[in-house]
Parts: C-alpha cells; structure tokens; sequence
C-alpha cells in the first residue's frame, strides 16, 4: 500500500512556480470583481457559498499543479473538477445552467478516467506516484505502453483542455458560470490541463516519438480553427469567448506540440524557444480572457443581457468597461503593441524555424501550422471587430441597453488592472521571455543560457536577423506611440477646430432610423457563413404570410448553422448509447424474482466455472 | 423444512430452527476457545434470531391479515430435489478449495455455502415478499456460520455491527412489506411489475 503514503511535499519548481503565478494573477482580480457583482444579484447566503466555493476552487487549482505525487494530483484534480462542476450550477434556478452542468461533469469524468488509467499503467512500473520514481520507470515501459499511456493522457487533458473534438463542454459551462467565474475557468483552470500535458508528458513520460508531438500539432491546428469559426457565429458575448478559449488554447498547443517535436529532432534551441511561446501565450490568454469575461459579466451585471443582438451603443454608458473591453479584444486578436500579438509572434517564429530548419514532412508541416494560425489570427480579429462593434458602438438595441449605468468601482478598477496587464506583458516582452525560457529549459532540461546572455537573442534563429539586434519591444512601443501622437496631433491641427455636429450614429442623413435598422451581427458574420459553408453548413428557413402575391404581411427568417461535431460524433455515440439500453432494458422484467435469480444464476455458474479450474 | 415449507409460518419456524442450531454452534465454539466475545456473539443470536426476528415476522404476518400461503413456482419435493443438488455443488465446490485432507473445514464450508444458496433459492421461488426476507435473513446465517466457523471469528464490533444490520432491515422490510400491502392490498412481489420504469 505504497501509495497510502503520499509525499505531501509541495514542489516550487520554476513549471509549478509559474502556473501558481498565473493562477493567482488571474484568480486575486477576479475574486476583487465578484465583491461587485454578487452584490444584489444573490441573496446573503448564496453569496457566503460563492466565496467558500471560489477559495476551494483557487486552492484546489494551485494544489494540482503544486503536488509532486500522483496520487495527490488526481485527488487535487477531482477537488477541482467537482468544486467547479457546483461553480458551473450556482445559478441553478436556470434550467440551462443544470444542463450544462451537466454535460461539463461527464466530460470531465471521462478525462479523469483516462488520466487514472494512464496512471495506473505507469503505477505498474514505478510502484509509486511519486513524480520522481514515476519518472524513473517511464524509461524502461515499453514503446508501445508508452504510446497507449501518452493517448490517454492526451484524452484525459485535452478534455479539460478543450482541445477539438473534446471541447463540447465549454460553451456551454463557461457562458452558464458566474462571469468571474467563467474568467477564472477560461483563464486558469482549462491551462491546469496544459500543466498536466507539460508535467506528465513531457517531464514525466519523456517524449522520443515523432508522432506525438505531431498529433497534438495537427489537433492545436484544429482546434484553432474549429474555435474562431464557431466563434465567430455565436452571438451569445460568453458563449463566443468560450469558443475563443478552444481557439488559444489550439495557439498555446501549437507552442508545446512544436516544441515536442523539435526535442525529438534534437533541436533544443527552437524547442525551448517554442515552449517558451506557448507558455507566454498562455499567460497572455489567462489575462485578456478573464479580462473579456469580467467585461461581459460588468455588461451582464449592467442590462442582464448577454445576447449581442439586443445590446450596443454601450461606450456612452460604460466608457471604462468599454475601454477594458477593446484593450483586451486587440490583445486577442494579436495586435501591436499587446501581449497577444508578441507571442503568437513567437510561435510564428518557432514554426518558421521548423519550417526552415526542419527535415522532410516536418519543412511541410510546419508551414502549415503556420498558415492556420495566420488564418486564425485574421479570423479572430474579425470576431472581435463584431463583437466589440456590436456591444459597445451604434445605438442600444433594447430598452435594457438603453438604461445601462456603469459598474461599480470594483469591478472597473479590476478590469482595469487586467487591462494594464494585457498592455505591460506586451512592452517587457523581452524580461519576460527571458523568464520563460528559463521555465523551458527547465521543462526541457535544455542548455538555454545561449538564448540568454545578451537579452533574449534571436540571431540563432536567422527567420528575421534584425530583429531583437537594434530594436527591443519597448523602443518599438515607443516609436509606436511617437508616430500615433504626431498622427493624432495632425488630425487635431488639422480638423480639431470644425465644428462638432451632433448626429444619428451611421444615419448617412437618413432621417428616420432606428436600432432596427442598424447592422446585426448575424449580418456582419454573414460573409464568413458563405465563405465557410463547406463546414458551417448553414440552414435558412423563410416564411412569409401573404395576403396576396403583391402584399407580404409578415415575414419570418431563420438562420442557424449546423454544429458538426455535435451531430456527428456526440449525437451518435448518445443515440447507441440509448439505442442498447434499450435493447437491455428487455432484461429488466421488472419482478424482483427475476432480478433475484440473476444473482442466483451467476453465482451457481461461478460456483461451477471455479470447480472446473 | 424452510424449503419445503408452504405457509408462511412454517417458514418462520423453520428460520427460527435453523438460528437455534446456530446458537447452539456458537455456543460450542465459544465453550472450546473460551472467548468471552463469543459468549456475547451467541446470546445474540439467541434474543435477536431465535426470539425477535421470529417473532416480528409472525407477528406481520398475522397483521396483515393475508392468507397463509407463500405462492411457490416450484412444488416442495422438487424444491428439495433441487436443493440437495445444489447442495452437492456446495460440497464439491468447498473440497476443491479446501482439499480433501481438511474434513471439518469442507464440512462446515459446505454447509454454510448450502445454507446460503438455500436463503436465495427461497428468495427466487417464492412469491411473497415475506419470503424474500426470511429468505435473506437465512442467507445471512449462512454467511454467519462460515465466519464462525473458518475464521474463528469477526472482529466483535463487525459482529454487532451486522447484527444491528439484520435487525434493523428485518424492521424495515416488515415496514416495507406492511405499505405495500396496505396500498396494493397484496404482498405478491410478482405483481409489483408494473412499477418499472
């Protein structure tokens, strides 16, 4: 019963180290906001349990990536999941919130599942949980254990990951969640899963097969796509930033599956550098997506809305949280100067690297990969020009819009904060991925004091041989600014003293135009649903009720696309899944005779199976 | 006797006769190993098995008024046929895990094994539900006697700790057995198959 006896040592190695940063990063901001915006929202009582829930939650989270036994892990993991799962059905007077409780519990029990089972057959090796012998013994499993144990980590991660086609649980938990919470489940708990895949597979389980790291190149790949496509479809502000989580954390997978790869080609220096990339893109999505969330839950808070098509023209009522809103929308649409932009910069640069330094499929591969994530990137932008547009700009769309006041102080100067992070991690990118290499190289057990010595040199990477030599990021930032404030100076000089006219928002001069009349987002996504119809597989349906063929009296349109891997893949296990239960059910005779001599019959065949051997 | 039993109280009886023997046999192991937790074990026995239980169930039965028949599937003497191959299969099952040379061993393993498939050849063949639980509390002096007698026995508080059970569930399923024949005005389980789902 050596497992019994756990090591309760916590391990502040640089890996865990930098995860319970950004756990607390996110989770300290977010707790500050639930001050605000719990306030009036719940009863007393509710509230006392949001904040018992909310410490066992941020505990939990920092327990699993702190513990260096097993054992702990997966008790640490469940805490997690199931503090989580009771996080999701807070507000359980909706229907919708259980059902999506639902389905976040059973596919988060199948990832556990697998994680235990991949533990166990490495259990079987090392006799212990303990990391360290767990890692001994993983050199002497044979290769094709280790293949099964890596996909059943891959599984078991990748479905608390939200890696396609295992993310069908975070629309609908994230978007159901209290919003501070779905902005620390979107910003911290789903990279727990990334922790998981860094500890166990590549630190734990050691990576010497090519495939693997392709695999999750091809899946990161994937998921990017998949995520900003449905995203940009959704109309529902949570359910859009859920979709954009599957999207980063496909970015964040880019980074640690290219860096796999490349320690297998033995290339230590691209591996490091990738690892390094994902690492920051993971921390940079952990700040501007808690970021986007507290802004819907401030706009949630603000008009009890969620839905974009009844929102808009908030930028007069909500300045600060607008202001938040597209400083967290740019960092994730990857603009410059902000974090987003510097480390998809990264990982374009470590693909590129692969792509030129590479061998055979990998020259291919890898430039690929890279087209994806430039594809993602523009897509991505495209959401959010729709989904701050529409929120935030043109006239409100319902009455609930129109009487939105601005949140309480709380909540702004969090958003805020989280905010000014988004701004600080891209201008000290250099002191930063400084830091992270050496979080890297630790993971990788690499040499990285060459990328280093001088500041983070890029020169061994000859993709740009000028970059990082004259220019660093602040004085980028600051040639950024100089050129935006002369331009902006200009335009004052310029136009400054005509006469402001006070009009209709894009009246054109039309006289009599209404929020009825202004651009939806399904109108602005409309394009994207042409382009992309081979995957969307939109359906229309009109209706018109006629008095005769020349007078329409009303008119009905719909429009919907069809969710793919819902309806092939989880409809059609769901379906078997019912069809044989009701083909067993025939078992069931409902008598307790029956039932009582099922038993009976087993254990007299028992009793004489056991007598023939 | 509790196989080939027709009515209800004969099957009381024929529990009530077996857990007397059971006491008996406790008793004896107590007097050989001298323990004093055996004592206690055997008096239990005695006041819960042999008086309460018994009487409870007769006492329910009597209360609910139902005829005295137990609605058999199978015929007394086929019963008994069946039971003794079943308990030839018991025999021969405990000498293969026993061996041959442990006699005392197979013997009384073999018993209690019997006894057990006895308990739940009652619950399978008999229709009322007052069957079903004299039928388990038989099982469970079956399961009594192997630990009595292979493993000496239980550690005390196992002991008591099952004997609460026994007791407790008698009194519950008499409950039970009590509502569903004051809703459905029977206690046969055969009819109760419309409460499926």
């Amino acid at each position: 019963m050596n497992f019994l006896k756990p090591n309760f040592s916590l391990s502040f190695d640089p890996l865990s180290s930098f995860f319970v940063f950004v756990i607390l990063l996110i989770s300290v901001p977010s707790a500050v906001f639930s001050v605000g915006y719990m306030k009036n929202q719940y009863s007393g009582k509710k509230i006392a349990l949001g904040w018992v829930l909310l410490a066992a939650f941020v505990m939990s989270m920092a327990a699993v990536v702190l513990v260096k036994d097993a054992f702990l892990f997966l008790i640490a993991w469940e805490l997690m999941s199931l503090v989580s799962y009771f996080l999701v059905i807070f507000d359980s007077e909706h229907a919708k919130s259980i059902k999506a409780g639902v389905i976040y519990i059973i596919m988060t029990h199948i990832g556990t599942a697998f994680i235990i089972a991949a533990f166990m057959m490495i259990f079987k090796y090392a006799h212990s949980f303990d990391f360290a012998a767990m890692k001994q013994a993983c050199a002497v499993i044979p290769a094709a254990q280790r293949d099964v144990i890596f996909l059943f980590l891959l599984i078991g991660f990748g479905t608390k990951a939200g890696i396609v086609p295992l993310h069908i649980w975070l629309p609908y938990a994230h978007p159901q969640a209290p919003s501070h919470i779905s902005s620390i489940m979107s910003g911290v708990m789903i990279k727990t899963a990334i922790y998981g895949l860094i500890r166990f597979v590549i630190m734990i389980l050691g990576v010497n097969t090519f495939w693997w790291g392709n695999l999750i190149l091809i899946l990161a790949a994937v998921s990017c796509l998949v995520g900003v496509m449905y995203a940009l479809m959704e109309h529902d502000l949570k359910k859009l930033l859920a979709y954009h989580s599957v999207e980063n954390i496909g970015i964040i997978l880019l980074g640690i599956g290219a860096s796999m790869v490349f320690s297998v080609l033995n290339m230590p220096i691209p591996a490091a550098l990738a690892m390094a990339a994902g690492l920051y893109h993971l921390i940079n999505h952990a700040v501007f997506k808690s970021l986007l969330f507290l802004c819907a839950g401030s706009i949630y808070k603000a008009t009890g809305l969620r839905d974009m098509e009844k929102l808009g023209g908030l930028i007069k009522t909500m300045p600060w949280t607008a202001a938040s809103f597209l400083v967290g929308a740019m960092g994730i649409s990857a603009l410059p100067p902000l974090n987003g932009f510097i480390s998809e910069w990264l990982t374009f640069q470590a693909l590129f690297s692969g792509a030129l330094y590479g061998t055979g499929s990998v020259k291919i591969l890898m430039g690929i990969y890279a087209a994806v994530l430039a594809l993602t990137g523009g897509l991505a932008a495209a959401c959010f020009v729709k989904a701050f547009g529409i929120t935030f700009l043109a006239m409100p769309r319902s009455q609930a819009a129109k009487e939105a006041k601005e949140v309480a102080p709380s909540m702004i100067y969090m958003t805020g904060f989280l905010a000014l992070m988004t701004v600080v991690l891209g201008l000290l990118a250099s002191p930063v991925i400084k830091i992270l290499s050496r979080v890297s190289g630790y993971v990788l057990s690499a040499d990285v004091s060459a990328m280093s010595v001088s500041g983070f040199s890029l020169n061994n990477l000859v993709v740009m041989p000028l970059a990082g030599t004259y220019l660093s990021s602040p004085l980028i930032a600051l040639a950024l600014i100089v050129v935006s404030g002369v331009a902006l100076g200009l335009v004052l000089l310029f136009y400054g003293k005509s006469k402001v006219t006070v009009d209709k928002t894009w009246g054109c001069g039309y006289y009599n135009l209404d929020s009825r009349t202004e651009y939806t987002a399904t109108a602005f996504s409309k394009p994207f649903r042409i382009a992309f119809s081979f995957f969307y597989r939109p359906y229309h349906k009109k209706e018109k009720i006629r008095d005769s063929y020349y007078h329409v009296k009303s008119m009905k349109y719909e429009t919907s696309i069809t969710p793919l891997f819902k309806k092939y893949i989880y409809d059609t296990v769901i379906s078997r899944v019912f069809g044989t239960a009701n083909f067993l059910s025939r078992m069931q005779s409902g008598s307790i005779h029956f039932y009582i001599a099922y038993i009976f019959a087993t254990i007299i065949v028992l009793l004489v199976f056991m007598n023939r051997f | 006797m509790a196989v080939t039993a027709k009515r209800i109280t004969a099957l009381v009886n024929g529990f009530m006769l077996q857990s007397l023997f059971l006491f008996l046999m406790t008793l004896t192991a107590a007097v050989t190993s001298k323990e004093n937790e055996l004592y206690i074990i055997a008096l239990l026995v005695l006041v819960l098995k042999v008086v309460l239980i018994p009487y409870f169930l007769k006492w329910i039965a009597r209360k609910i008024k139902i005829e005295e028949g137990l609605g058999l599937y199978i015929n007394p003497i086929l019963s008994l046929l069946i039971v003794i191959v079943l308990s030839y299969g018991a025999y021969m099952f405990s000498r293969n895990i026993m061996g041959i040379q442990n006699r005392v061993e197979t013997a009384s393993f073999a018993i209690s094994l019997s006894v057990l498939l006895t308990g739940l050849f009652i619950m399978v063949f008999r229709m009322k539900a007052l069957a079903q639980v004299t039928g388990l509390l038989i099982m469970e002096n079956g399961l009594f006697l192997a630990a009595v007698e292979l493993c000496g026995n239980m550690p005390f508080f196992v002991e008591i700790a099952i004997f609460f059970d026994v007791f407790v569930f008698a009194v519950i399923i008499g409950i039970f057995v009590f509502r569903i024949n004051e809703l459905f005005a029977h206690i046969d389980v055969d009819k109760l198959t419309t409460l499926k789902g």
